[in-house]
Parts: structure tokens; sequence; C-alpha cells
């Protein structure tokens, strides 16, 4: 305890307060934009912190991070386009209670879920790191194959009214991935013989190009419902009704995050899907969900922000780095000369408590940077979509652009644009594309990888506990809703 | 920028070639900004290799600017043709490693090493095999006699396929007659280092910086290394476990093709100077990197075109890429 007061102590002194705060402004500012994520952010500022002693250069990084797993669910309220791949989820209800009239109600929903979730993945951190980050090492080939079917396993319930045009899109998502070099052989797949090709076509130029682009040409073609007049502007803290219906699906949210987040490689995007479904699944009234429920802003937003927490259980535990921002976070650490591992806590004990204090000064700021932000946002809402949309595609492009330093990214992204365009209006469902780019390399990745340690035995997805859950959950959850409806036309017809 | 000054470049080369004194090509160098391109991973060992070389390297560069420009996409290719497309601009160089040379032995990327300047190799990281605490496996040829006893059965895990990585243990698997271990690729360095200490694989093949807590903490032993290393005193080297080659991940500077031998002279002097510092040997410090400088005229491009030959042969060998290899 005197070791976390210790830790408080040094993350408010005022050169830290001021890391903090600059940190958590830009993290919102990074996770907003289209484009821009917490990686790109932290990529962004790296050189900046080479020139900061190690406590400041950490709390900025980590307060970046924090703060773009919620600003990602700004632009997924206000316009439908997931300003961050985690904010995917956040679109399905944040965007439709936009439509609704009641962006306020939603900013103020996620703002609280997003602050909650952030404490509670931190606290797990605190009080979880060992077994945690022994759980995160007993994650092999097939348990990750199962997580992973898992979470296909979900798109059953994205595929809106009609299944065979919800599953056609995941599997043109699964098409997607393939292309690029194969992890197990190296081979190039699909690349048509092009080097640009060679590292896929990424998940960021498909968000862009289904959420901001293809929805771009529909507002120009007139096709995009307009919003309703925004009414209430929503506080710091959501009224005492919603938080009254909504503690449940933060902390179950924050959990799942909690959980996901500290396996390597699974992830805040995974972990958020993850969390509106289970939601969706214990709801007695799933059919809101999708349609403006604000338990599906509540649940995905405090996972996301949850993983921030929990990603850093086997970096700090491991020293490895479990996501693309926490690499980037690694690296950064290097070049400080602080290595993480299972010694830091014992030899940087100063160090570990500052992180977990500035995690919590960090949120802190969160919540004041996106309270202050609400007004702002609640405007944007009322834009002109003629106006908004193409603006919104010009920031998408550059932060497209600007993750790889690769134009190569912002023809990919209008590419996908005409295709969302194209399957919006013939009424496929666009996410689950998008599950299916995330979840296709890690099904077919660990299934081949688990093959080759079992030399090819199939009976290895069975041995493994974690692994015969997952599974067998996704065998439920894919199957529940088609099973529900005969339930339900069962009964009415009696 | 870099149009402007290939433009003054050639008028320069014009006002000598008239004859008032100065021979071509002595252009006052720098004369602008120096662009480092770094085509890997942000954070990844040959970003921070690019950054650091950004901060230590204006003093030796007239004061001028020197920033890291990230180019990444194409396994590389997307950075090394930006690189290539300056042709005879001093002001562009770019961090080349290891993996620049297996994918062009693989015929992954369209460049040939005569596509680059080659200028200073800088750093190795020896490669190592490493098992968690427990493993059964106290020696190179434990693992390897354990693999002829069981073929198939025993697994390593490691960064990537057809990667330097997997390059750097197939030749050490060839030496010791090919047994029978079957290589787990990973997308990470980090993660074919919790791949083993997971249990999942029996080993991972990796490097020091990677795995130094692990090794310090007890959670990890190493069964031998590449090169000696002073923080891997009394770990074999491949040599000392009877085989005799030494295989490295790398990383040196080169810069675009068209550069004469007095500003590669020049450019090797200036970096010579830059990884001397005090601010970059801090640096190589903390990142766990071995100084392993080339900096003969024809050395370090000598290594990079070996380097290729040795890939190439390996592949033909294991007969991957026969194809693309050509």
């Amino acid at each position: 305890m005197t070791g976390f007061l210790d830790g408080l102590l040094t993350a408010l002194q005022p050169q830290n307060l001021a890391v903090l705060l600059g940190g958590s402004l830009l993290g919102v500012f990074a996770g907003a934009v289209p484009g821009l994520s917490s990686t790109v952010g932290l990529a962004l500022v790296l050189p900046v912190t080479f020139a900061l002693d190690p406590v400041p250069a950490l709390l900025m990084m980590i307060s970046i991070y924090m703060a773009a797993e919620y600003g990602g669910s700004i632009t997924a309220i206000a316009i439908g386009v997931p300003g961050s791949s985690p904010a995917l989820a956040t679109t399905f209800d944040g965007y439709a209670m936009t439509r609704r009239g009641e962006a306020g109600r939603a900013f103020g929903i996620s703002l609280f879920a997003s602050m909650s979730g952030g404490i509670l993945g931190t606290l797990l951190l605190v009080a979880a790191l060992d077994p945690l980050s022994r759980a995160a090492l007993a994650f092999g080939p097939p348990e990750y194959f199962g997580l992973g079917v898992f979470g296909l396993a979900i798109v059953a319930n994205l595929v809106g009214n009609d299944p065979l045009k919800g599953i056609l899109s995941a599997l043109l998502g699964l098409v997607a991935f393939v292309v690029g070099l194969d992890v197990l052989t190296g081979a190039p797949r699909l690349t048509l013989g092009t080097t640009v090709l060679m590292d896929g076509l990424g998940l960021v130029p498909m968000l862009i190009g289904f959420f901001a682009i293809a929805e771009a040409l529909n507002a120009v073609a007139g096709r995009r419902k307009p919003v309703e007049a925004v009414t209430g502007m929503g506080g710091a803290l959501p009224p005492l009704g919603d938080l009254l219906r909504l503690w449940r699906p933060i902390f179950r949210g924050s959990a799942i995050g909690g959980i996901i987040g500290a396996i390597p490689g699974a992830g805040a995007t995974i972990a958020s899907i993850v969390a509106w479904n289970e939601e969706r699944r214990l709801s007695r009234t799933p059919e809101r969900f999708g349609a403006g429920e604000p338990a599906g802003i509540a649940a995905p937003e405090a996972a996301n922000n949850a993983c921030v927490g929990a990603a850093m259980i086997p970096l700090l535990a491991l020293g490895v780095p479990g996501s693309a921002s926490t690499a980037v976070l690694l690296g950064g650490l290097t070049v400080q000369g602080v290595a993480p591992g299972p010694l830091l806590m014992t030899e940087q004990a100063p160090l570990v408590y500052a992180l977990y204090a500035g995690f919590i000064v960090a949120v802190v700021f969160m919540l004041a940077a996106g309270r202050l932000g609400i007004p702002l946002w609640v405007r944007v809402v009322s834009l002109r979509p003629q106006i908004l949309m193409p603006l919104v595609v010009a920031i998408s492009l550059i932060g497209a652009f600007v993750l790889r330093g690769n134009l190569a990214d912002a023809w990919f992204a209008l590419f996908f644009g005409l295709v969302g365009f194209v399957m919006l209006r013939r009424g496929y469902p666009l996410a689950p594309a998008v599950l299916g780019l995330i979840l296709g390399p890690m099904v077919e990745t660990n299934y081949r990888r688990a093959l080759a340690l079992s030399s090819g035995s199939h009976t290895v997805f069975l041995e493994s506990p974690i692994s015969l859950v997952l599974i067998g959950l996704a065998v439920i959850s894919f199957a529940a809703p088609a099973l529900r409806s005969r339930l339900r036309l069962g009964r009415g017809g009696a | 920028m870099a149009r402007g000054w290939l433009r003054r470049l050639a008028v320069l080369a014009a006002i000598g070639s008239i004859g008032c004194g100065a021979a071509p090509g002595e252009v006052p160098f720098p004369s602008g900004p120096i662009q480092i391109v770094s085509w890997a991973t942000a954070g990844g060992p040959s970003d921070l290799l690019a950054r650091a070389l950004a901060d230590a390297a204006p003093d030796y560069f007239d004061g001028r600017r020197v920033t890291v420009l990230t180019r990444q996409g194409g396994a590389g290719a997307a950075g090394m043709q930006y690189l290539k497309g300056q042709a005879g601009n001093p002001h562009v160089l770019g961090v080349f490693t290891a993996s620049g040379t297996v994918n062009m032995a693989t015929g992954r990327i369209p460049f040939v090493p005569e596509d680059f300047t080659p200028i200073l190799r800088i750093q190795v990281d020896p490669f190592l095999i490493a098992v968690r605490a427990d493993s059964p496996f106290r020696t190179l040829n434990d693992l390897f006699g354990a693999a002829r006893a069981r073929p198939g059965e025993v697994s390593i895990a490691g960064f990537g396929a057809a990667s330097a990585h997997f390059m750097g243990f197939q030749r050490l698997r060839a030496a010791a007659g090919d047994p029978d271990v079957r290589w787990i690729a990973y997308e990470g360095s980090g993660d074919s280092a919790v791949a083993a200490l997971g249990g999942h694989t029996d080993a991972t093949h990796n490097n020091y910086n990677v795995i130094r807590e692990h090794l310090r903490a007890g959670t990890m032993r190493v069964l031998a290394v590449a090169l000696p290393l002073t923080a891997l005193r009394g770990v074999p080297t491949y040599q000392e476990a009877g085989y005799d080659l030494a295989p490295v991940h790398w990383r040196g500077v080169v810069g675009p093709p068209g550069l004469s031998p007095e500003v590669r002279a020049d450019l090797r002097e200036r970096l010579l100077a830059t990884i001397r510092t005090a601010g970059f040997q801090e640096y190589m410090a903390r990142a766990n990197m071995e100084y392993a400088v080339m900096d003969g005229p024809d050395a370090f491009g000598d290594w990079i075109a070996e380097e290729v030959e040795t890939s190439r042969t390996l592949l033909e060998r294991l007969g991957l890429f026969m194809n693309e290899a050509r």
C-alpha cells in the first residue's frame, strides 16, 4: 500500500501530471480519428519519450494508450465510424442511439463505461499480475484456435435479417485476411505477384473503407439515414437510471476485457465484440442490441479500456508485448533501459507503482477530456452528412497513410469503400467481414500450428480443457439464434 | 525536397564540368536534412537503431536535422523502393538487416544487393537456443539427439518462416546432420519465447535481449549461443558445441545506389563518429546489442552478398522458394 501511495505521489508530481494530461488529450485524439489508433499515437510520441526520464516516458505512453481506447468510441457514436478497431462493437448500438437523437446520452454512457473499465482493468493488473500471466502462458495453439472459433461464432449474432448475407460477408473477411505472407511458411498468398499486397490488406484500411468511405458514398447518394435532433447533453455521469441498469454490463465487460486483454495477441477488438455479444446473449431483449441498446455501448467500452491494464500483464510479467500497442511501449521502455520481465516488480517497484497510479490519474484526465468534449461531439453529430462525411473520409485517408507511411493503405481503403458501398446497397452487413479479417489469422495459424505440434492429430483441440470449453461455447453461440427463433415459432404455433 | 537536391546536384555538376576547378561530385555535403528510412515495426530493434542514429547523428552531419522516415509495407519493399529511388542522393539512408538479405534470397522482394550502397554494418544480435528452466535438455546435442530418437516430435519456436531466424536455425540444423526438429513459426520473437515458456514447444530460437529477464530470473536456460556474449559467460557457443558456424542477426546502414566511393567513405566516417558517441553507446548497452562494425570499404558489401548467397544455397537445399528464388 505504501508502494502505491509513493507511486501516486510520483504520478502527481507536476512534470508527470503534465505528461499524463498531454498523453490523455493526444490519446483521445488518436483514438477518435479514424485511421489513427493507440498504436499510431504511441509510435508518434516514441521519439519524444527518448528525451524524458523513464517514469514520465512511461506515463506519457500509458496515458495515450488508455485514452485512445476511449477516444475510438467518440467517432463510433457520433458518425458510426469506429475511431479505432476496438470501438467497432460500439458502433452497433452507439450510432443507433445517435440516429434516435440520443447522442448525448450515448457519449455519457461510453465515457462512464470507459472510465470504469480503465479502473477495473488497472485493479486487475495490480491484483492478478502473477496468476493472469500464468494463465496467458497456458494459451497455446489449441487454446488460441478455440478463442478464434468462439469469436467467429459471434458472426451468427451480427448477420441481421439474412443469415446467408452475413455469412458471405464473413467469408469476404476470411478471404481478405489470407492476402499477404503466410506466417507459417513465409510464402506469399493471393499477392498477385506484387509486393504491395505482401503485408496484407490490413484492418485499418478495411475499417476506413467500410465505415467512413462507404457511408460517405451513401450520404452523397442521399441514402444515409438522417440523424434526429440531439436531445440532452449527457453529464459527467450518466443519469442514475442508466447507472443502475448498466453496472452489470460494465462489470461483465470489464471482466471479459481483463481476461482476453491479458492473453497475448487476442486484443481489445476481440474483447469488446465478445463483451457486446455476451450482453446480447444474457439479455432478455436481445433484439434491442444493434438498435440502440445502452448496454451495447457500456459492455464493449468497458471491455476495451479494461484491456489496457490487462495488456500490461504479459508485458510486465513476461517481458512480452501482447499487442501492437504494447510492442511500441516495449520499444520505449528498452530505450529507457527498463527491462520488463519476471524481476521488474522486485527490482523496479517504484516504477511499477508509478505506472499503476499513472493509469488511475490517466483515467481521471480521460474523463475530464471526454466530458469537456461531449458538447463538441454533439455539434459534430448535427452537421449535414453531405458535409461531414467527405471530411471524415479525408481525415481517415490521412490516418491510413500515417500508420505505415504507405500510400497503398489509402488505395486499399478506397477499394474497401467501394466494396462496402455495394454491400450496403445490397443489404449485406459489414461487421462480419471485419470479424473475419481479425479472427481469420488467429484461427488458421493456430489450427496449423497445433497440428504441426501434434503431428496431425486433431484430438489436440479436445484434450485442452480451455479449447474444449471455447469450442463448446462457440457451437452454442452459433446455434443459439436459430434455436431461439425455432423455439419461439414453436411456442407461437401452440 | 529530394528532387530539389538532385537539381542542385545537376547544376553543380554542370558547373564543375565547365571547368571552374571543382571536380564533378564534389558537392558540399550535407546540403539539407538527412533522412533515415525505417521499414521495420515501430519500436522494434531495427526501428530503435534508426532512431538512435537519428538522435546521435546531427553533430557529425554539420548540425543538419536527421529524421526517421517510416515506410512500412511489402516486407520492407516499400521502404527499399523509396531508398532505391533516391539514386545518387547521400541524404537518404536506410537501416538494412539480415531480414533484407533473406527476403532477397527468397525472391519475395524484387531487389538485389546492388540496388543499395552498403555503408556500415553496426551491430550483431547473435542467435541462441533457449529452453524453459525445467526442460530435460541441457545441451544442444540433447536437443538434436532427442530429435534423432523421435523424429518430428521435438519442436522449436522461432520468429517467422523463411525469415532470418529460420535461416539461422536451418544452418545450424544442417551442420548437425539435419535432425528432424520441427520449426514452429511465430509472429514475433516475444511470442516464440512465450511458446517455449508455456511449454507449447520444446525450445525457442531467439536473441539475448528478448529473453534476458527470463535468464536472470532463472525461468529459462540457454543451450548454446552463436557468438560468445559477455553476459552469457559459461554458455557454450555453437562452435564449442561442435558446430562450426555463427549465424547472427545483424543491422547496418545502406545508402541509395550510385554513391561514389568518396561519398561512401565520407558517410562511413560520419556514421562511425556517430556510433562512438556516448548517447549511442548507451542505447547499445540498454538494448543489449553487440557492436560488430564493418567499416572497410567493401567489407559490408561483401558480407551482404555472402549472406544472400548463404540463404539462397540453404533455400535450394530445403527446396523452398524454388520458383521465386531466381
